[in-house]
């Protein structure tokens, strides 16, 4: 529980002379309901402010030169930057007034509102109204409170008739609070004066469906609505109308492998409930991805005439940046279209950011990963062993002198996608700007699908005491490849490249992160998403280990006292012969004998052996 | 008095919910069988109307302590603030008004009782208190009562100001420090005053502003309001309450909005039942039903 004090003493916190002191703004207006003391931009107090790509792809849609916009709540900075640089005119409405002022001094261009939503002036209209940050940070500390359906009811009024309101709503049976794992959480953040989690205020849109009714009475109509993956506040993976709840989309795989990237990117090293992957990857099985999407992204329109909403079926982007691209299907073809490019070339660890993501124009196949693991699950190997030689096969078709160039060198088996002309790849974040060897590439990706195996505690019909290189030989030894320790150090270093490169982990992070993956054994828990499941399933296989272990140390020692007893009462005869006279007696006639007996049948041998040359000789 | 002036507190303080007969005034209402010597509260009782987090600023605070605050608004900044384990328990005051309502053949009120703003031990003011008589017996049409913090009342040139203006000049008495000296019927005192008048003004809106409110008085706040010594801007300062609470600024203010807001701030609609008033402060349960 944080009992901070910031706001009380002065050395701590905002210097409140110096913002008192500084100028005053005239593009900042004040309606009351103003926090003081107050921040939503500090992550210790406030929820992360949203942002991302497909985020402002979106919104520079409904914006434009002569069109009046509402932002309606915190969001980063780069959101309402990317509004008003469409020449629109942009009001902000913020709750604390530190922020406002920020606000204003730092953009020119827009006015903003510090204030709560209750205050707003009910007869301005917008001609597009942003609430990517969704209803829950529209109320202030101060006065009269709005229930979030008011609030809902309060932004679809405040949009023109020819309008349009873009909402982001959290969705309470969201996998992102099924699998929250975050003890005290009710009371870490000084924005939560009251519980942002009430899943009992039955008013509240509980539903895509009720969220659309909602808007619907304030005379608004939804034409365009998106599942928003892996957070409400830095949704990556946006799923559309023709994909959402098609089970038989061709674009089906291509989701799954977004979304876990997407997953892993967000909850790494996040302490879950559960790997909210294998939610997803449930939910994406039965077409349920809508019900457990962690918010829904409304696109609604007024009754008049509102600009056209344009759908998308699947949009892709980054959480941090420009980059966005869409993908869509036209009867058995899949086209990938890149919407916002890069800002410039990402060039990080050798490895360079791919701005134009290609796909498999094939609508029809699976993908390699998910193929393996369902062949690992259902113990058959024979299945295996003609996927992995084809996957192998493939790979040594790109190679060059034994050297790989290009996306292939680092992806995984979630990237290959394979269909009846046989693999292809997935789009992908990056390439090595120099080539990878074909051997290290190919052991880089069996030995991430191992140490997935093992630590998410998938079935496969191995040892379960198998460790990540164990695993990873075995698969391989499949192809006819054997590995060597080297190998896999220098693929495991490719691995810290590829995520270093995406993750910006420090020199510290990265040789952490070495250590962890090169000790992958059945007792480890996940490597990437710290799930309480997997956790205790591997706090299980260790249990599992060392009963086991017990017993064959139980085992060794009964023989051992076994052998001890043997070996002692050897030991006592040898003494005896050795040291009494009747001994060395006994042992010199033994000799004598054992002498006999042996030269005795050597000589009778070597008689009978020359007694039948002899015969054979005669018949000659 | 060299304690007042800069608190020796410790850690451990809890004093200040004594003040004004906070603490003694809730023992009497909960029927604690000695309300004048009541037991320790389980926590730190708000001991005046704030618009920050209810503790008074630089209030040494330990870590894990309950807060009990008058208002939910109070819950919800102090929470933004980084409190935690704040319960709206409403003001002393509130409670006082249950205890003792106004008798149907009360005298009909008359008069003003004003309220200059004033210091505390810590922090005094400066301001011109001519220029505000000379507002108050503009605007004010019957007999002026001021009522003068203990501080202000002991200095006899400041007292001897608003008696020269005609003004009976009053205190409610010393709100107590340090478990000593405290005026277990500050808040009795205060209410019988402020019954006797028919209006309650003051230069700054303050508790006694929202206690008249309360006490069904007309409220008003006008006049300067006089610059507090090394005032704390964190909140919002003097500006804050003009914009944020405006229906109580000026000559003349509506009864039912002011009185509405004041059933607000004071938590009036939201006072615990005294079993369970004793239950929040840590005080023993009571072994007979109350009625």
């Amino acid at each position: 529980m944080s009992e901070r004090s910031a706001a009380l003493l002065p050395n701590e916190g905002t210097d409140f002379a110096a913002a008192l002191s500084a100028p005053p703004v005239n593009n900042l207006r004040r309606i009351g309901g103003e926090m003081f003391a107050w921040s939503d931009r500090d992550p210790q107090r406030s929820q992360p402010l949203p942002r991302g790509a497909v985020l402002r792809h979106l919104l520079r849609q409904y914006a434009g030169p002569g069109r009046t916009v509402l932002v309606a709540g915190p969001h980063s900075e780069e959101v309402v930057a990317a509004l008003a640089d469409t020449g629109a005119s942009v009001s902000w409405l913020l709750r604390s007034l530190i922020d406002a002022e920020e606000a204003a001094r730092g953009n020119s261009r827009i006015t903003v509102l510090a204030g709560a939503a209750v205050k707003l002036d009910a007869a301005e209209k917008f001609d597009l109204v942003v609430a990517a940050d969704g209803v829950d940070r529209l109320n202030s500390a101060e006065g009269e409170q709005m229930s979030a359906a008011q609030l809902v009811d309060r932004l679809a009024e405040a949009v023109q008739p020819d309008g349009v309101l873009l909402l982001m709503h959290d969705n309470r049976l969201g996998v992102h609070h099924t699998v929250r794992l975050e003890p005290g959480a009710r009371e870490r953040l000084d924005s939560d004066w009251y519980n942002t989690d009430d899943e009992t205020d039955t008013q509240r849109p509980a539903s895509q469906e009720q969220l659309t009714a909602r808007l619907a009475q304030s005379g608004l109509t939804v034409a365009a609505a998106y599942a928003a993956f892996p957070e409400p506040a830095a949704p990556t993976v946006l799923v559309g109308e023709g994909l959402l709840g098609e089970v038989a989309s061709p674009l089906r795989p291509r989701l799954g492998t977004a979304l876990s990237q997407a997953f892993a990117g967000a909850f790494r090293g996040r302490p879950v409930l559960s790997d909210p992957r294998r939610l997803v990857n449930r939910a994406l099985r039965a077409g349920a991805e809508g019900t457990v999407a962690p918010a829904w992204l409304v696109i609604a329109r007024g009754p008049g005439a509102a600009p056209a909403v344009e759908g998308h079926e699947l949009l892709i982007g980054d959480a941090r940046g420009t980059f966005a691209y869409e993908v869509t299907s036209a009867g058995d073809q899949v086209r990938t279209t890149v919407l916002e490019p890069l800002e410039g070339p990402i060039e990080r660890e050798g490895l360079r950011r791919i701005s134009e993501p290609t796909a498999p124009g094939a609508d029809v196949g699976y993908v390699l990963e998910e193929r393996l693991e369902h062949l690992a699950a259902t113990s058959d190997l024979r299945r295996m062993r003609v996927e992995l030689a084809q996957y192998d096969a493939w790979l040594r078709s790109q190679a060059q002198d034994g050297l790989l160039t290009g996306p292939v060198a680092v992806a995984g088996l979630a990237d290959v996608f394979v269909t009846e002309d046989g693999p292809a790849l997935l789009p992908t974040n990056w390439e090595p700007v120099e080539s990878v060897a074909l051997e290290t590439a190919e052991i880089r990706a069996v030995w991430s699908f191992a140490v997935q195996l093992i630590t998410s505690g998938q079935p496969h019909p191995w040892p379960i005491t198998s460790n990540a290189v164990d695993l990873t030989a075995t698969i391989l030894g499949m192809v006819g490849q054997g590995i060597a320790a080297d190998s896999v150090r220098a693929a495991v270093e490719l691995h810290v490249r590829l995520e270093t490169a995406e993750y910006g982990l420090s020199l510290s992070d990265q040789h952490d992160r070495r250590l962890q993956l090169l000790a992958v054994s059945p007792g480890s828990a996940s490597v990437d998403v710290a799930g309480f499941r997997e956790l205790t399933e591997a706090l299980w296989r260790q249990r599992y280990e060392a009963s086991h272990l017990l017993a064959m140390m139980d085992w060794t020692e009964q023989i051992i006292k076994s052998r001890d007893l043997q070996v002692s009462k050897m030991d006592w005869e040898v003494q005896f012969y050795k040291k009494t006279w009747a001994g060395r007696f006994l042992w010199i006639s033994r000799s004598a004998y054992r002498v006999i007996m042996r030269d005795g049948r050597k000589f009778m041998r070597g008689r009978r052996a020359r007694k039948a040359e002899a015969q054979s000789n005669a018949v000659r | 008095m060299a304690a007042h002036q800069q608190p020796a507190m410790d850690e451990g303080m809890h004093h200040a919910n004594y003040h004004y007969g906070h603490a003694h005034l809730l023992a009497r209402y909960c029927d604690l069988p000695d309300p004048l010597h009541p037991p320790r509260l389980q926590g730190y009782l708000q001991h005046g109307w704030n618009m920050g987090d209810g503790l008074a600023p630089g209030t040494p605070f330990v870590d894990g302590s309950k807060i009990f605050v008058w208002s939910e608004e109070t819950r919800r900044r102090s929470w933004s603030q980084g409190r935690r384990d704040v319960i709206v328990v409403g003001a002393p005051f509130a409670y006082l008004l249950e205890m003792e309502p106004e008798p149907a053949d009360a005298p009909e009120p008359e008069g003003t009782i004003f309220y200059p703003f004033h210091g505390w031990e810590g922090q005094q003011i400066s301001g011109d208190h001519q220029k505000l008589i000379d507002e108050v017996k503009k605007v004010e049409t019957g007999p002026v009562t001021a009522c003068l913090y203990w501080n202000e009342y002991r200095m006899k040139s400041v007292r001897k100001i608003y008696e020269n203006a005609g003004f009976r000049v009053i205190c409610h008495g010393y709100r107590g420090f340090w478990w000593r000296d405290h005026n277990r019927e500050f808040l009795v005192g205060q209410l019988k005053e402020l019954r006797r008048h028919r209006r309650v003004v003051s230069n700054r809106l303050c508790s006694a502003v929202w206690y008249g409110a309360l006490a069904g008085r007309e409220a008003a706040v006008y006049g300067d309001p006089m610059v507090l010594d090394n005032a704390d801007p964190t909140f919002g300062g003097e500006p804050r309450l003009r914009r944020q609470w405006p229906e109580l600024y000026g000559h003349q203010t509506d009864n039912a909005v002011t009185h509405a807001l004041a059933r607000q701030q004071l938590g009036a609609d939201e006072l615990a039942h005294p079993d369970e008033l004793r239950a929040i402060l840590g005080w023993p349960a009571s072994t007979e039903r109350v009625k």
